[in-house]
């Protein structure tokens, strides 16, 4: 179904989930401008789509790099369970579980007007008053 | 000021011996910035032979050493003040310490948690409670682990690896291991950054797993290692003027990790649980034995308010302080020294299930007396929160409500309705209480010398 599939695209990559979700055309009211159609509540499918995008994603490589970490590591483990090649392969997958984690929190508060301010404080847009 | 007229007046005698240095004005937005510094650009009369019009580094009398602000706020001037008269007529001229090189003597925090613990939160919550945002350093590598505030800067001990993710493959070790970490240059840098010297120091990078040319770090006035080794080494240890282990137990652990990785697609239920036992002997053997050295170990259970709990959502979290410590007075409850059970939620205040249960008590902690400071429930409504404040004692706050303000300015955070959010919060006080005990302590010692 094509929801189900723009589902598991959306989850994919950012950059990915933005064509998928541009390529959902609306249901309904043709007449309106793309930009507004885009934004529009149009019916649950539409609506179930919007959740799923609001949802983190991790950015960049990172997702990749923990799936790869994880089948390595339980390759690693099948022989021996308790040596040191499994717990360090273990220990890889939670050092980058924890890189994930954090470019996802550094992802969800990203603001493009702080981020310019920092490098350029003394534009308009970005100058402060004290009194 | 009180200070500018005993200049003023002996200005006849300030013939030849007044110097004095810079300071900078550039940040005004500093607390208490109205009150205390009034260090401000001044113009350097050249002919001295003219009463002085206005002073030039304002000297504080010994009165304002009480003050709780400390001194020097802003770390990015450096306050050298060399006032010295030739004069001694005048008996009336300015007394009081004047703090040299505010950069000397960092006070140093140690923070220990397994990774997926909450440090982050931690930190933030801390650097929040100095003032200001921590954020990586401006223009360095982006995968720094460093936090830079202008108060406070926080070095990620990871940062000490020896082995890199490859070398640690190869040798079959965890991070965990002391063999993967260097202790000598740890032990090197956090003293350099002491003693109020800059350092090199290099970055782990997370993502890649591998060593990166080193930054420089320079020496601030709060300096924060956290990872997971910083009271591993003796040397190291005896450089912390505070310590916090976040102890958190085996079925929280495995909750929290599954919030967090169940995001990822790799991810199952089996590898969570997985990699946790993985980890865990070298975790016990290493890590685990840091809780002894701490001065302060947050705990956190799951809740014995509701039978069956699978969830996790409610904690009870035991906030275990050390008897003794120097600058740190712990929080109490209605009675220092006693056993309270307290359940607040009664007729003046109605909680919704499961309610909030606290207990304060003396114990023992690997043979130390410990006072331990226990909330189980959690919080759903501003009024519980400030009602629970205004019942703790010794919270180091400086106005009431103070602990509720922190916690709602961060209401965001994860454990901000519980006992980690409020027991992090306290614990940032009581460091910044320190803190500001060791500087009014170190500058009342020159004020002792000054006075002729």
């Amino acid at each position: 179904m094509a929801t189900t599939l723009s589902v598991t695209s959306l989850s994919a990559t950012s950059t990915g989930a933005l064509k998928a979700w541009r390529s959902v055309k609306p249901i309904a009211r043709p007449q309106r401008s793309p930009l507004f159609a885009s934004r529009c509540v149009l019916g649950k499918k539409a609506a179930r789509l919007r959740v799923v995008r609001s949802a983190p994603s991790t950015p960049g490589g990172i997702s990749e790099k923990v799936s790869e970490s994880i089948k390595k590591a339980e390759e690693a483990c099948e022989g021996d369970e308790t040596s040191g090649e499994c717990a360090a392969a273990w220990d890889e997958v939670e050092e980058l579980s924890a890189a994930a984690s954090h470019a996802r929190d550094r992802a969800k508060e990203y603001d493009p007007l702080e981020n310019y301010c920092k490098d350029n404080p003394e534009t308009n847009e970005c100058r402060t008053f004290d009194n | 000021m009180e200070t500018i007229e005993n200049i003023e007046s002996s200005a006849p005698c300030l013939n030849s011996t007044l110097h004095f240095c810079i300071s900078d004005t550039r940040d005004k937005r500093r607390r208490g910035e109205q009150k205390q510094n009034q260090i401000s650009s001044f113009s350097l009369s050249s002919s001295i032979n003219k009463p002085l019009k206005m002073a030039v580094c304002t000297a504080y009398t010994s009165p304002s050493l009480h003050s709780p602000y400390p001194i020097s706020n802003s770390s990015k001037s450096h306050h050298h003040f060399i006032l010295s008269t030739s004069c001694r007529s005048n008996r009336r001229r300015v007394r009081g310490e004047i703090s040299c090189s505010s950069e000397t003597n960092t006070v140093v925090i140690g923070l220990a948690a397994d990774s997926g613990c909450g440090k982050s939160t931690f930190m933030r919550r801390l650097t929040s409670v100095f003032g200001g945002a921590a954020e990586p350093p401006k223009g360095g590598n982006p995968d720094s682990n460093t936090l830079i505030s202008d108060t406070t800067t926080v070095i990620c001990l990871d940062d000490y690896h020896s082995l890199d993710r490859t070398g640690r493959k190869e040798k079959g070790v965890t991070a965990l291991d002391p063999r993967a970490n260097d202790f000598d240059l740890m032990y090197q840098q956090v003293k350099a950054l002491k003693e109020g010297k800059a350092v090199e120091k290099p970055i782990y990078n997370h993502v890649s797993g591998l060593l990166d040319p080193p930054e420089l770090i320079k020496p601030p006035k709060i300096l924060v290692i956290e990872g997971l080794h910083p009271m591993y080494d003796a040397r190291v240890r005896d450089l912390l003027d505070f310590s916090i282990y976040l102890d958190i137990s085996n079925e929280v652990k495995f909750a929290w990790k599954i919030q967090r990785d169940m995001a990822e697609r790799g991810h199952s239920l089996e590898s969570i649980k997985a990699s946790i036992e993985a980890r865990k002997p070298d975790f016990d053997a290493y890590i685990d034995t840091q809780k002894q050295y701490a001065d302060c170990v947050i705990e956190v259970l799951p809740t014995q308010l509701i039978p069956d709990d699978n969830e996790g959502k409610v904690l009870r979290v035991k906030l275990v302080m050390k008897e003794g410590v120097k600058y740190f007075s712990p929080v109490y409850l209605f009675d220092e020294g006693s056993t309270i059970s307290w359940i607040p939620c009664g007729r003046k205040l109605t909680c919704s299930y499961p309610g909030i249960n606290f207990f304060y008590g003396p114990d023992s902690y690997f043979d130390h007396e410990v006072s331990v400071l226990e909330m189980d429930g959690q919080f759903d409504r501003l009024d519980e929160l400030i009602y629970v404040e205004s019942h703790l004692s010794s919270l180091s706050t400086k106005f009431y409500g103070e602990v509720t303000q922190q916690m709602l300015k961060h209401s965001d955070f994860p454990g901000s309705n519980n006992g980690t959010g409020l027991f992090q919060t306290i614990v940032g006080l009581k460091i910044r209480d320190l803190f500001e005990q060791i500087i009014t302590e170190k500058s009342a010692t020159p004020a002792e010398v000054s006075k002729v």
